[in-house]
């Protein structure tokens, strides 16, 4: 018990540091916008199917749940503001992070965990390059910045899964599910869904390449941190969830005065 | 020239090198043997500071380096080239950039010309000609082996380290591998290390031969010297070839 204690907060530590490098990295010899932009592409174009179509159905979820709530209280018409704001807020950077972490991330941790053991990048190192910056750098900054590119997508899938429920389940039109849309969904929901979807990116792009960059152990040493980097990513994207929401009601509640 | 002063090498609490003293002058062959773990590929990535010894010294054409900085490393890789156990080469990328990667980073003021006459020639000295389009994954392991050796005689170094060169070839590679080597190290002039344990090849082509057994060298002496010694681990090898 007290070992795996301290294994993972030795792994917490490990990751923090990591993450310092490559803040440090990026500062001081940062890499090519040409790498960026393939990562980015790269990522993006490898999940905006899955995204896609899961914000289309997730969208679908939210207007059926909202849906039996609102009919109670004879609000229809606001349907699809708070199936879109909650979309916006929580579930839609949620599920971004999510695919990201099941596909982008496993993948990302299996490609460096292969380079590390089949000494690729000791052999990046001995041939005068740096692996922060030819490959950890620019798949960190392509995580982030394909989130961002993702969850527009998703969203915007999640309005039309959303509207389509809407019309057949709810049984209101295009212009009633619409109309409320912009009134409910603030400026500070878009902030928040933006933000979280930031925080979870980075927490995500961290944590895939520091388990595949510290990846030991020929292809078993590959296997576990494939592992290790699905559950981390999962546990470490819903604490950072968490964190967020606090954070984000405590500025709410400051900013209103309560 | 190469030289290590009582270098020891630890993990945590188990001590991979015990102590290593040796010196590799400049135009030989040497070859490092010994059995699986016992720190020979760790010695090896010390010279180029993959790993940082413990304590101790390691001394490069007169430099005490052992606690460089990773960019004050990056001069002393341009002289010493590392042939991996694994070929390493960058699957991403065709055979042609994989050459010209390190050329690219260690040279950055070499022309585009340059550089395709120099991958050219590189490969040419490995025996291969016609592959520079074709990726790591389309072409034998035999030939990625190769492909590394010109990846890494390409910066033009003037130490070559070897980590298990002929590891999972078969025979008639093994050879031809083992007689690039010979070729290379005469041809280019360089200091070579050729971590192995392959005693065979160690009596044809090392002009001296170190053999190395739970951390500390047991042995060291020219292939003559080796064949006349007590040491009952070198008796095991020699028994082997015999």
């Amino acid at each position: 018990m007290l070992v795996s204690l301290n294994n993972i907060i030795a792994d917490i530590g490990g990751g923090v540091i990591f993450f310092k490098q490559i803040v440090w990295q990026g500062l001081t010899k940062p890499c090519r916008l040409q790498e960026i932009t393939d990562q980015t592409w790269k990522v993006t174009i490898q999940s905006m199917s899955t995204t896609a179509m899961a914000g289309f159905f997730v969208g679908g979820i939210s207007t059926i749940q909202f849906t039996m709530q609102v009919k109670q209280f004879g609000a229809l018409g606001y349907l699809g503001g708070l199936a879109t704001s909650g979309t916006i807020r929580e579930v839609g950077p949620l599920l971004i992070a999510f695919m990201l972490s099941g596909k982008v991330g496993a993948y990302t941790s299996a490609e460096l965990g292969t380079m590390k053991v089949t000494e690729q990048i000791d052999a990046i190192r001995c041939l005068g390059a740096n692996p922060m910056q030819e490959l950890i750098l620019p798949r960190f900054l392509g995580i982030i910045s394909s989130s961002f590119f993702l969850l527009v997508a998703g969203l915007l899938m999640s309005v039309l899964g959303g509207l389509l429920m809407g019309i057949f389940f709810a049984g209101i039109n295009v212009h009633e599910y619409l109309r409320h849309i912009p009134t409910i969904v603030a400026g500070g929901s878009v902030l928040s869904g933006l933000f979280k979807c930031f925080v979870f990116a980075v927490v995500l792009a961290t944590i895939c390449t520091y388990k595949g960059y510290s990846a030991s152990g020929g292809a078993k040493g590959v296997g576990k941190a494939v592992v290790n980097t699905a559950v981390a990513t999962m546990v470490g994207i819903v604490v950072a969830d968490w964190l967020t929401s606090v954070i984000g009601d405590s500025v709410t509640m400051v900013y209103l005065g309560m | 020239m190469i030289e290590f002063k009582s270098v020891v090498k630890r993990f945590g609490d188990r001590t991979i090198l015990k102590g290593v003293s040796f010196e590799a002058k400049q135009g030989e062959i040497l070859f490092i043997l010994g059995t699986s773990g016992t720190g020979k590929s760790v010695l090896l990535k010390n010279i180029v500071g993959l790993l940082k010894p413990t304590s101790g010294e390691i001394w490069i054409d007169g430099e005490e380096v052992s606690q460089f900085t990773e960019n004050e490393y990056f001069r002393i890789r341009k002289k010493c080239g590392m042939v991996f156990q694994h070929p390493a080469l960058f699957d991403s990328l065709t055979v042609f950039e994989n050459v010209a990667y390190g050329i690219r980073k260690h040279r950055p003021e070499t022309t585009e010309e340059e550089i395709e006459a120099r991958v050219k020639k590189c490969l040419s000295l490995v025996h291969l000609h016609g592959i520079e389009n074709k990726k790591p994954a389309e072409i034998s392991y035999g030939m990625q082996k190769r492909v590394s050796l010109a990846r890494t005689v390409a910066v033009d170094p003037t130490m070559l380290l070897f980590d298990e060169p002929t590891t999972g070839l078969d025979p008639v590679t093994t050879n031809a591998i083992n007689q690039l080597i010979f070729d290379l190290s005469r041809e280019l002039k360089t200091t070579s290390l050729v971590v192995s344990h392959d005693m065979h090849c160690a009596l044809d082509i090392a002009d001296r031969i170190m053999v190395l057994d739970k951390g500390e060298v047991i042995e060291e002496g020219t292939p003559e010297d080796l064949k006349n010694s007590e040491q009952p681990l070198v008796k095991d090898f020699l028994m082997e070839i015999v």
